[in-house]
């Protein structure tokens, strides 16, 4: 069996034990979905009351609903929350008993990942749903597969770019003594770069440059972008482009700190 | 290749040594915040230049007392930590390149740290393990129910991990690390914690996989009744340096080379004259008890100035306690340490 298809062996087995695992906490999963639906419903009603109340802002009402309708979900398909449980693995020395056996040691987190967000989508596509049915006359739908098919691509692109970063800042714990402050920084500025709660097309002008190309726009907006109908073609193609050498650049700079970290683990209390 | 035994070697190691770099910070808040500016950074050498080699089968106690290193001699053949100078050869690989080939055929058990996942049954991380080692299912299959049945844990082996006492546990982890049939055992410790007779049931498990399949293990333990149980070597390691090597019976004939005598009386006997006695060290006389200490050439004839001291009732003869031996030695060491 080559290596590869090995890995995808255990990936799935780890993920089924996960699955298994997680769905004891059924009932959180529906309260953090409903706690990650509220903040864009107050958003939209809240950008679509500025918008009746003739704010002249330089996207439309349409705009506004399919976004926030959008951005729980693809929210959720792009988090990870890897960093502080890989941190705390490396300093508590947990890692040590992954590391005398046959697998990637990132297994069990991307298992983690892919489990969480399999048992959220039975809470989280229900809700999304209700707001699709209620808003559907205000929104836009793209006709046709092909912008589904992008926007999906894109989402596992922005959610292998989330992974990556937050490896890389987990991975500081191999040198640093606590990295919950830079993980928390991330989240804040990610927050805000991501689009995660105001749109990127609202942001100022003379940002426009930054904005449009800074890697956060990758993980959330960007998937958004596609569906809510503001890109031309050429932009499509540029964004993926971007957003593919963002995952190759960060996936590169983690494996190269991840190795290096590897070589000065000490295995703390193992 | 060792020519003696004409076992081959499966770890070798020359001049293996350790340092760590870590910075001191001093208590309370002005050292909290010198630290934010200033760092003194330390190295510390936690094994130093040990030499030792290892047989197929053997079962060997490293042994040595808190912070003398053999923990992190163990996490070095295991693969856990790269070497900072020397050679390691473990199954003929660098054990810190963690080959998957070279993984396969090794296992660590960490008394401490559990390789079960905690809410769900230790079935699920068993059958990990069947993905992760390659196994096909009827081998898979025949290594759960023979091992099960040696630890005597059929009826565990689908409730949750979190449901079970500490030695059930054990016997789990224990499982799980032996389910692929690796050819050396590393075990961290794999008895702390558990009462008497799960430590006893441990040992005698592994005494059993090491005759059943030829497993190689090396262990680290604070509890004696392990190394005299399951070891035929042992290897003490001491602020850093391998301090002895060798067989179990001969580190307590150089240690302690007298024999212990305790002879148990019907009546109440005087014992004074035994202290005169040729190769007799301390006598402790106690109306029907006499224990003394003897040479080991003149056992029995001590042994028979004693039958005729007075009417026996109980004799036993035996060396000195592993445990007491270990604590003299490590204490000794520890004195001429601190006086260094």
């Amino acid at each position: 069996m080559s290596g590869f298809a090995r890995e995808l062996r255990v990936l799935r087995r780890m993920t089924v034990a996960e699955i298994v695992q997680q769905s004891i906490y059924r009932g959180a999963w529906v309260i953090y979905m409903a706690a990650n639906i509220c903040v864009p419903i107050i958003s939209l009603l809240i950008w679509r009351t500025a918008i009746a109340s003739g704010a002249q802002l330089p996207i439309d009402e349409r705009y506004v609903t399919t976004y926030f309708v959008l951005l729980s979900l693809v929210t959720m398909a792009t988090s990870s929350w890897m960093a502080g449980f890989l941190a705390a693995d490396i300093r508590l020395g947990k890692l040590s008993s992954w590391m005398v056996r046959p697998a990637s040691l990132l297994l069990g987190f991307v298992a983690n990942n892919l489990s969480e967000k399999f048992l959220k989508l039975f809470a989280l596509v229900p809700m999304v749903g209700i707001l699709w049915w209620i808003f559907r006359d205000s929104m836009n739908i793209p006709a046709g597969p092909g912008h589904w098919a992008v926007f999906v691509v894109s989402l596992v692109l922005g959610a292998i770019l989330v992974f990556t970063i937050d490896l890389l800042i987990g991975s500081l714990a191999f040198w640093m003594d606590d990295v919950a402050a830079l993980a928390q920084a991330r989240l804040i500025i990610a927050s805000v770069l991501s689009g995660a709660v105001v749109p990127l097309a609202l942001m100022p002008d003379w940002s426009r440059g930054f904005i449009d190309h800074q890697p956060f726009r990758f993980t959330v907006s960007f998937p958004v972008e596609i569906v809510a109908g503001s890109l031309t073609g050429s932009e499509l193609v540029t964004g993926l482009a971007i957003q593919f050498g963002y995952v190759l650049g960060f996936g590169v700079l983690a494996r190269l700190v991840w190795s290096a970290g590897i070589r000065s683990y000490s295995a703390v209390g193992a | 290749m060792n020519a003696s035994l004409n076992v081959p070697a499966v770890i070798a190691a020359r001049d293996l040594t350790k340092t760590y770099t870590f910075h001191q910070q001093r208590a309370g808040l002005g050292g909290a915040v010198k630290s934010l500016v200033k760092r003194k950074y330390e190295t510390r050498l936690a094994v130093d230049r040990i030499t030792f080699g290892i047989n197929c089968g053997e079962v060997v106690g490293l042994l040595g007392p808190n912070g003398a290193g053999k923990t992190t001699t163990l996490k070095m053949l295991s693969g856990l930590l790269y070497i900072t100078s020397g050679e390691l050869d473990v199954l003929g690989c660098t054990p810190s390149d963690r080959k998957h080939d070279h993984l396969r055929r090794i296992a660590l058990v960490m008394g401490q740290k559990s390789m079960l996942w905690w809410d769900v049954p230790a079935m699920e991380s068993l059958l990990l393990h069947k993905e992760m080692y390659g196994l096909g299912t009827a081998e898979f299959e025949r290594n759960v129910s023979e091992l099960a049945e040696l630890l005597e844990v059929q009826d565990l082996l689908n409730v949750q991990v979190r449901k079970v006492s500490l030695g059930e546990r054990m016997k789990l982890e224990l499982m799980a690390a032996l389910v692929h049939g690796p050819e050396i055992l590393f075990l961290d410790e794999p008895t702390i914690g558990l009462d008497v007779v799960a430590k006893a049931r441990v040992r005698t498990f592994l005494a059993e996989v090491n005759r059943q399949r030829g497993t190689t293990i090396l262990i680290t333990s604070h509890d004696m009744d392990d190394i005299e149980a399951l070891c035929s070597r042992v290897m003490i390691i001491d602020h850093g340096r391998l301090q002895y090597d060798g067989s179990l019976d001969e580190l307590v004939r150089t240690t302690r080379p007298r024999k212990l005598l305790r002879a148990t009386y019907a009546t109440d006997v005087d014992g004074g004259a035994l202290a005169g006695l040729e190769g007799v060290g301390a006598v402790d006389c106690d109306g029907q008890l006499i224990r003394l200490e003897v040479d080991r050439e003149r056992t029995g004839d001590v042994l028979g100035e004693l039958t005729r001291l007075g009417p026996l009732v109980d004799l036993d003869v035996a060396d000195a306690d592993v445990e007491d031996i270990m604590r003299d030695l490590f204490l000794r060491r520890s004195t001429v340490g601190d006086q260094a």
